[in-house]
């Protein structure tokens, strides 16, 4: 099993047609994945980001064999996705999560049960086996209510309780948190957490970059169907320079002053934003050649000036390579 | 604690468990209760009314002409339907991603459908029994449902082809519409295949059911005159065409599933 990548991905493209009208077909395309490649190791949390309508969806439904690749070639465990789907199901777990997706009318054993006798869990095994998951996910209390009598947080815990059921080798998570209150989204946080200990590999998607920086040693960024950058989350504040990120406010400023800032030495990147009739700058700052003093000394006749200092974020980090693939 | 081996599936306990699920949303879902159990007293009295006086043997007439009437819908209609409902919930999406084939899951709800519209054939049966006061005269009761229940099998048969279509795509409403009409005219559900229009033969001849059921009537109706080649011909016909469904299902599943893959639809509803 080692030395065999948990993910291997090369050149993964994916197109979606879809047809409008009756008479005159308009057909249109999305190119969803546009040559992607990626290697994932076992046993392990690998976070996935990016924006809405990235492709990490689709991405994951390509590795869980619900979709077939235009072209390129998936490996999950050294099995191809296409040719090899019979060999990998029962080896892989997916949790996509959301409202749909569950038998409202039964209730979570039930629910169980079914997808249990699916995964061929010997029958002298299932209840006990239903039992360790619901007491996994924290929902032993209510396995014997209907679904439809849920909270969305108990039915994302419902889903992952199916995800690992069978005891994948490869869980698939998509945006697992997406939809759940701050308190829920923590449980669900350290269930993920605690299933990696157990020597499953865990490729997760996320927007949020808080929970790729909590959960996931090694990230991957996506935007419009590519990896835009991967590396550690060390490494990827690295990438896009400084350590420290200066947020200035006033009523305005010139353009000159936003040029004159971004030629201070050390300056590595100045990105202004509206706020009503303030306007934020973003400075952010490689290294310590330049002080937060001089950025605001470059700013005079802004009495109302604001300054704030901060530690870089991944999430600017994140926003950088993202924006920086927009057009 | 990832195991290396997987269980091996067990295609039966798969089947089992897709059945038992099809019941379970049954009892919990009391919509079904119209065209499972309300539906048959009303073909039941139907069939009677209609049938009154069509010679000695009405009441067989009656209760087949009804009896097919509400196992055709559960049974047919009830297959899509399943897996319309699999769409509509969405759980279609893990169920493929299970390492069952997918006609192992439309064969378990299928077979619900069966075993229901059994319960409908015997309201039927139950009703124009109290409404004529006595039960008919059967030459071979044994035989009759042994039958039966091939007819009950012929009509599953050609549930899982339609079923086929509701994983194919979501306007499989129309698809099921249209064969359901043709199913409808052509088999002979309410009344003999013979007595239709020449054209309409071949549109019959091709579903399972117009071939057993008219054995069936010869079998329960003596001097019935249904086609010229009479009851084993007949029977076989039946067998036949049902194993062309079943194997052409059992083919065309894994493409449905392909195609549907390559198409990306399978969360569509
Ligand atoms: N079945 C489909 N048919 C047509 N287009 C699709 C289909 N599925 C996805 N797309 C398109 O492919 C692109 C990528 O979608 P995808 O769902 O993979 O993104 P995502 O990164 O998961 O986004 P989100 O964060 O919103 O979930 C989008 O432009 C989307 O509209
Ligand atoms: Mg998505």
């Amino acid at each position: 099993m080692t030395n065999v990548p948990a993910i291997e991905v090369r050149g993964l493209t994916r197109v979606f047609e879809s047809r409008k009208g009756f008479l005159f077909r308009e057909v249109s395309r999305t190119e969803a994945l546009r040559g992607l490649d990626l290697t994932v190791e076992p046993e392990a949390i690998f976070g996935l980001l990016g924006p809405n309508g990235a492709g990490k969806t689709t991405l994951v439904k390509i590795l869980s064999t619900l979709l077939l690749p235009s072209t390129g070639t998936a490996l999950v465990l050294g099995h191809d996705v296409v040719e090899e789907s019979a060999w990998l199901r029962p080896r892989i777990g997916l949790v996509l999560g959301g409202e749909r997706g569950l038998y409202n009318r039964i209730n979570a054993r039930d629910n169980l049960r079914y997808f249990a006798d699916l995964y061929g869990i010997p029958p002298h095994e299932r209840e006990h086996r239903i039992d360790e998951v619901l007491e996994r996910v924290g929902l032993e209390g209510a396995a014997d209510r209907r679904v439809e009598e849920y909270s969305r947080g108990m039915k994302q815990k419902l889903h992952i309780a199916r995800g690992i059921l069978h005891r994948p080798q490869v869980l698939f998570l998509d945006e697992p948190t997406i939809g759940l209150d701050p308190k829920s989204a923590r449980e669900t946080r350290k269930l993920v957490r605690s299933l990696v200990s157990d020597g499953v590999t865990i490729f997760l998607t996320t927007h949020y970059m808080f929970e790729a920086e909590e959960l996931c040693p090694e990230i991957a960024v996506m935007s419009k169907g590519r990896i835009v950058a991967r590396d550690t989350v060390a490494g990827l504040r690295q990438l896009v320079g400084g350590d420290r990120t200066l947020e200035a406010e006033a009523y305005g400023f010139e353009d000159r002053e936003v040029d004159a800032i971004r030629h201070l030495p050390g300056v590595s990147k100045v990105v202004s934003e509206e706020y009503g009739p303030r306007t934020r700058l973003t400075v952010r700052l490689r290294s310590l050649e330049t002080t937060p003093d001089q950025v605001v000394a470059t700013l005079p006749g802004h009495p109302e000036l604001a300054v704030r200092e901060r530690r870089t974020s991944l999430e600017d980090v994140y926003l950088d390579l993202v924006e920086e693939e927009a057009p | 604690m990832a195991t290396a081996d997987v269980p091996h599936v067990s295609r039966v306990r798969a089947t089992e468990a897709s059945l038992r699920l099809a019941f379970q949303m049954f009892v919990a879902d009391p919509q079904w209760l119209i065209p499972s159990m309300i539906a048959p007293v009303v073909f039941g009295l139907v069939a009677f009314e209609l049938f009154q006086g069509a010679g000695p043997d009405f009441l067989t007439y009656a209760i087949l002409g009804a009896g097919m009437m509400s196992m055709w819908g559960q049974t047919l209609y009830g297959s899509g339907w399943a897996i319309g409902q699999d769409r509509e919930f969405g759980t279609l999406e893990p169920t493929v991603q299970s390492p069952t084939p997918y006609v192992y899951v439309v064969l378990g709800r299928v077979l619900w459908n069966v075993v229901s519209g059994l319960a409908g054939g015997g309201i039927v049966y139950l009703v124009v029994l109290a409404v004529a006061g006595a039960p008919p005269a059967l030459p071979d009761p044994l035989g009759f449902v042994a039958l039966f229940l091939f007819v009950m099998l012929t009509l599953a048969a050609v549930g899982i082809l339609f079923s086929a279509a509701w994983v194919y795509t979501r306007y499989s409403g129309f698809i099921q519409n249209v064969g359901e009409f043709a199913f409808y005219v052509g088999t002979g559900c309410m009344f003999p295949v013979v007595i239709l229009p020449f054209w309409t033969n071949p549109i019959a001849l091709v579903f399972p059911p117009t071939w057993a059921l008219d054995a069936l009537r010869y079998l329960a109706i003596p001097g019935y005159v249904g086609f010229a080649w009479g009851f084993w011909p007949d029977l076989l016909g039946a067998v036949a065409t049902t194993v062309v469904y079943v194997a052409v299902a059992g083919a065309i599943f894994r493409r449905v599933e392909l195609h549907v893959l390559a198409k990306g639809n399978l969360s569509d509803y």
